[in-house]
């Protein structure tokens, strides 16, 4: 049925690619050396899923008529 | 004004506006627009109220005319309520409007001002009850007419704003009798779980108030009520409103605004996602800039500083009395060696050890010494130590 897997995934990453940010911004004195390496090729990879998302969505229409017409 | 000076036309227009503008403090007339002028950008209308023989001019300001619910324009019939002003620069007279009906509809008009008041008693217009939408909807279902513009625009902003969705189109009449039924089954359908609806725009472009009336239905009102999913309206025109705006979660003005309101912007997540780019740079670049000004720091630091400072020092000062050394003769050393033992001698003579032997005893209070009786109180613990060991004793007087 009517589901898309680009925006479920569009929103998830984007959703995600917040925490992270966030994370970052807040705590980065404790954050270690190597955590912040993860996090960054994370949040790096992250973007660019995000953006290739937004940029090659293609608009899906569908129709579907009205079950209650009687 | 028996006399015979003249009065002057600013008193004179005085006396005329006193007593027109008393007398006409409130007017309820009905006449045809004419000559209607929007003046921007303050928003205040300037038009003239006719019928077949006569006109006034009249002004409806920018702080009255928002509340207006009707695009006034020539040729329209409207009642209005309002006084009868003077302007004294020209001699004119207007109405100054305050409220302003179309004409002609009164049965309608009441009917919806009737429904409006019975289900807003009943709370469904309360912002309590409204939906929040989506920030990412996934699955927008979209209840107009299958064809016409109304689609088409909501397509293509769609496409430039979010188009990573599944617009789901649900075709419903728009107007005519038994349009609201047919928008009523969209919206159950909308409503089916199995589609995963998100968010539901009804839409339909303007209109006059006959084509816009199968949105002021009760039925259509309490079914958008009781939608499980938030419920857009974008019905006609911003100036129009119907029953099913004022229940609807939130209404749009246009269908293309409604689009807008759904969606978020593409532009302005791909912004955010260069700005989130820029930042986790930054803060790469900040981490590792904070690491080293502390490893710096640490390296600067006192404790690891000081044993070298020290070293260093004690090289140099080795140094040097090397030097000296070198420079001396030999029986200046031996001279030296003489006055060493000399000084260790008076050291040993002057020692408290020396003094017991000698005699002298040494008293002290817990670890002090007491050198002085004003030291000591009465009942004072003191230790009396002499050469050959202590003895503990009491201060008794």
């Amino acid at each position: 049925m009517a589901k898309s897997i680009d925006n479920e995934s569009f929103e998830f990453n984007y959703k995600k690619l917040e925490k992270i940010m966030q994370k970052l911004e807040s705590e980065l004195d404790e954050t270690s050396l190597d955590e912040l390496m993860k996090n960054y090729q994370e949040g790096l990879k992250l973007i660019n899923i995000c953006r290739k998302k937004l940029k090659e969505a293609e608009l899906k229409i569908e129709k579907i008529n009205s079950e209650y017409n009687n | 004004m028996e006399n015979n000076t003249p009065v002057s036309i600013s008193e004179l227009t005085k006396r005329l506006k006193s007593v027109v503008e008393y007398e006409f403090k409130f007017v309820f007339a009905e006449g045809e627009i004419s000559n209607f002028k929007l003046h921007s950008p303050k928003g205040n209308m300037y038009f003239v109220l006719k019928d077949d023989s006569s006109s006034i001019n009249a002004v409806m300001w920018n702080t009255q005319n928002t509340k207006l619910n009707f695009q006034p324009k020539d040729g329209l019939k409207v009642i209005i309520k309002g006084r009868i002003t003077i302007w004294d620069a020209r001699g004119t007279y207007q109405i100054d409007v305050w409220e302003m009906m179309q004409s002609g509809l009164g049965d309608l008009q009441l009917a919806f001002e009737k429904l409006k008041e019975k289900l807003k008693s009943e709370g469904l217009f309360d912002e309590s009850h409204k939906k929040p939408l989506p920030q990412f909807p996934k699955n927008v279902a979209i209840i107009t007419s299958e064809t016409g513009a109304v689609i088409k625009d909501f397509i293509r902003v769609s496409e430039k704003r979010f188009p990573l969705i599944n617009l789901i189109l649900i075709p419903a009449a728009m107007q005519g009798e038994g349009a609201a039924k047919t928008v009523i089954n969209a919206l159950k359908t909308a409503n089916n779980p199995d589609l995963k609806i998100d968010v539901i725009c009804i839409a339909r472009g303007g209109g006059s108030i006959e084509d816009l009336w199968e949105f002021n239905n009760e039925n259509l009102a309490r079914e958008i009520f009781k939608s499980e999913v938030p419920v857009v309206s974008a019905i006609g025109h911003e100036t129009d409103f119907t029953i099913a705006d004022f229940v609807a979660d939130k209404r749009a003005p246009t269908p293309s605004a409604a689009a807008e309101i759904i969606l978020p912007d593409k532009n302005d997540y791909l912004e955010r996602l260069n700005r989130f780019q820029y930042l986790i740079n930054n803060l790469g670049i900040r981490k590792i800039n904070n690491l080293t000004s502390n490893l710096t720091y640490i390296q600067n630091n006192y404790f690891f500083r000081k044993p070298l400072d020290t070293l260093n020092n004690f090289k140099i000062n080795l140094d040097e009395f090397e030097d000296e050394l070198l420079k001396l003769p030999v029986t200046k050393i031996n001279n030296l060696n003489t006055e060493l033992n000399y000084i260790e001698k008076i050291f040993f003579n002057l020692s408290p050890e020396n003094n017991l032997k000698r005699g002298y005893s040494i008293i002290k209070k817990g670890d002090e010494y007491i050198s002085s009786a004003k030291k000591l109180n009465l009942f004072d613990k003191i230790t009396i130590k002499f050469k050959d060991g202590s003895k503990d004793a009491e201060v008794t007087k």
